[in-house]
């Protein structure tokens, strides 16, 4: 008799969360400590570092990555930048 | 010397000028005596000037008598009627001297205390400045967060591209060995899609099923992460090259029991740390394969020399040897369960799943810069893995080889279960326990008394029976020591 062939499954690595990259996760939660940062203490480049490790979240995401997660971070530094200017539109000074 | 003296001339003709004009004074002396009335005025004048001349005259004379010498006649001759001008002109100029100088004198003054009083100039802030120059900073940040994007879109691409050419030049010969290429698990038969399943940006999966001797064979594109502008500069520091890997799950009759691996030694060390398997039953450092004919590049971890004999054919080592600088590892395993996992100790209980695999890991060649093009080269290592699964599945240890694995085997299992015997024993223990509060709890909840009361003789007969267990194993025990 004929055996049907054998189903895909997924790899190891989504059942066994100790050999995926950690990189998306860091970068989101280093993301969101910033904005928070630019937004509470005013700070313009923390916010612009926000947008950078949103951006970089979202590069090295894995496919179950939910969207809303990136989505949610995104929007969060974004409105850090946008809140920092409002309150304060002078450009940003350079730290030299 | 010539020119010492050239020199010299020419630094004393102004010398000379004055040296004849006073010459001059003193014969002039002697004439103006007959005229006094008429030069009667330029009398005081040349007097003056006859005394500032004697000092000058004491001075050049002692210092350089043949220069003067030698120029006087000529210049005497000359200067007559020059001299008369120039007197005149000095004398002449003398009061316009100061006249003129006084204006100038002022005016330096007056420009001085012009810088005295302190101009303070107040910066305009730069919000207000109505530039685009002032925000800089900010445009920089946008111009980075558009190579970003940009860079991503590249990458993406490029490794969508590069995952493409792979599986056009090999769909034929994976269509022809198998029944099932390309499933990504959601239909509910099972039917080819002919796709590549992407996972992510940058790993590409295959699953191909349907061919005999193997369960199936998992293969991934492990691609550089192209499309993240970190990861690419980082790679310019230390490079690195795409991967692709290929994991084989044979059927439990179709493979005898052995572990053996071949590759780079860097990766076999590695490999070595973390594998379950090799780290358990390839208990040497990677050998040369130098014994076969392998390049010095590749290494070999066996479980028993009779292994790496039947493995080595000369198809094999044709391989191996053509494509070494392709080749990351080979494995061969029936104790396959991936990783070491790293775990606490009181929680591994038993020991992990095992399957029989063929795991390859190839590397693309590029080191980073590949080309669609290069994913040619990588179709001959496509045919080594068929080869490879035929070839596991001939393959059979002889009676000494298996008797020698099968004490392997017995001894990692004992050795896993001797760490663990406490764990489990607690475990037993805690599980024992549960029961008994279980039934307890039972009891209490009965309220018919009646009910109550046998179900509590029922638990003391159990424990009873129990109890003479134990005392019948002890007295056994006993017997036989004596």
């Amino acid at each position: 008799a004929a055996v049907p062939p054998a189903r895909y499954k997924p790899p190891a690595t989504e059942t066994n969360p100790a050999l995926e990259d950690p990189t998306p996760d860091y970068m989101n939660l280093l993301g969101m400590v910033f904005s928070m940062c630019g937004l509470m203490l005013k700070l313009k480049w923390c916010a612009w570092i926000a947008v950078y490790c949103s951006f970089i979240s979202f590069a090295n995401s894995r496919s179950s990555e939910d969207t809303k997660q990136m989505m949610s971070s995104f929007m969060l530094s974004i409105s850090a930048v946008v809140m920092s200017y409002l309150q304060n539109p002078q450009p940003m000074s350079p730290p030299w | 010397m010539k020119n010492l003296y050239i020199f010299i001339v020419v630094l004393f003709i102004p010398w000379n000028f004055s040296l004849a004009k006073y010459d001059e004074f003193e014969d002039g002396d002697d004439i103006m005596e007959y005229d006094d009335n008429d030069f009667a005025e330029f009398e005081d004048v040349s007097e003056d000037a006859v005394t500032e001349s004697p000092q000058r005259i004491i001075t050049t004379e002692d210092d350089e008598e043949e220069a003067t010498v030698e120029l006087e006649g000529q210049d005497e001759n000359q200067e007559d009627f020059d001299d008369a001008d120039t007197q005149e002109g000095d004398t002449e100029s003398e009061p316009y001297d100061d006249e003129e100088f006084e204006g100038y004198e002022e005016k330096p003054d007056a420009s001085h205390s012009k810088n005295k009083d302190p101009i303070t100039i107040v910066n305009v802030p730069a919000h207000l400045q109505n530039s685009w120059e002032s925000y800089y900073m900010e445009i920089l940040m946008v111009t980075g967060l558009l190579a970003y994007i940009m860079n991503y879109i590249i990458g993406k691409n490029k490794n969508n591209r590069l995952a493409h050419a792979w599986f056009n030049t090999h769909r034929e010969l994976l269509e022809s060995n198998f029944a099932l290429v390309g499933d990504d698990g959601t239909n509910k038969e099972a039917t080819s899609t002919g796709k590549l399943n992407q996972e992510n940006e940058h790993i590409y999966n295959l699953w191909c099923s349907g061919r005999v001797c193997c369960e199936g064979m998992l293969i991934q594109l492990k691609f550089l992460k192209r499309q993240d502008l970190l990861n690419v500069l980082a790679r310019m520091m230390r490079p690195a090259s795409d991967q692709v890997q290929i994991k084989v799950t044979m059927n439990d009759e179709d493979m005898d029991t052995y572990v053996f691996a071949v590759g780079t030694r860097k990766a076999l060390v590695r490999l070595q740390k973390e594998m379950q398997d090799l780290s358990e039953f390839c208990s040497d450092k990677p050998k040369s394969g130098a014994k076969y004919g392998l390049p010095d590049s590749l290494a070999i971890l066996s479980e028993m020399g009779e292994v790496t004999e039947g493995m080595m054919d000369a198809k094999m080592i044709h391989f191996l040897t053509h494509y070494a600088d392709k080749i990351d590892s080979v494995q061969f395993s029936d104790q396959f369960s991936g990783p070491k996992l790293m775990q606490e100790e009181g929680q591994l209980t038993k020991l992990p799943e095992t399957k029989k695999t063929l795991l390859f890991t190839f590397n693309v060649p590029g080191s980073g810069n590949t080309s669609p093009k290069d994913m040619e080269s990588l179709l001959p290592l496509m045919s080594m893995v068929i080869y490879s699964i035929d070839k596991a599945k001939k393959f059979r240890l002889n009676r000494e080889g298996k008797q020698k694995a099968d004490k392997n085997r017995a001894r990692v299992e004992e050795n896993f279960l001797k760490l663990t015997h406490v764990q489990r024993q607690e475990a037993a223990q805690s599980r024992r326990e549960e029961k008994k509060r279980a039934e307890k709890e039972r009891i209490m909840n009965e309220e018919d008394p009646e009910k109550q009361r046998r179900l509590e003789e029922a638990a003391l007969r159990r424990e009873q029976k129990k109890l003479e267990k134990k005392q019948m194993k002890m007295k056994q025990i006993k017997v036989k020591a004596m």
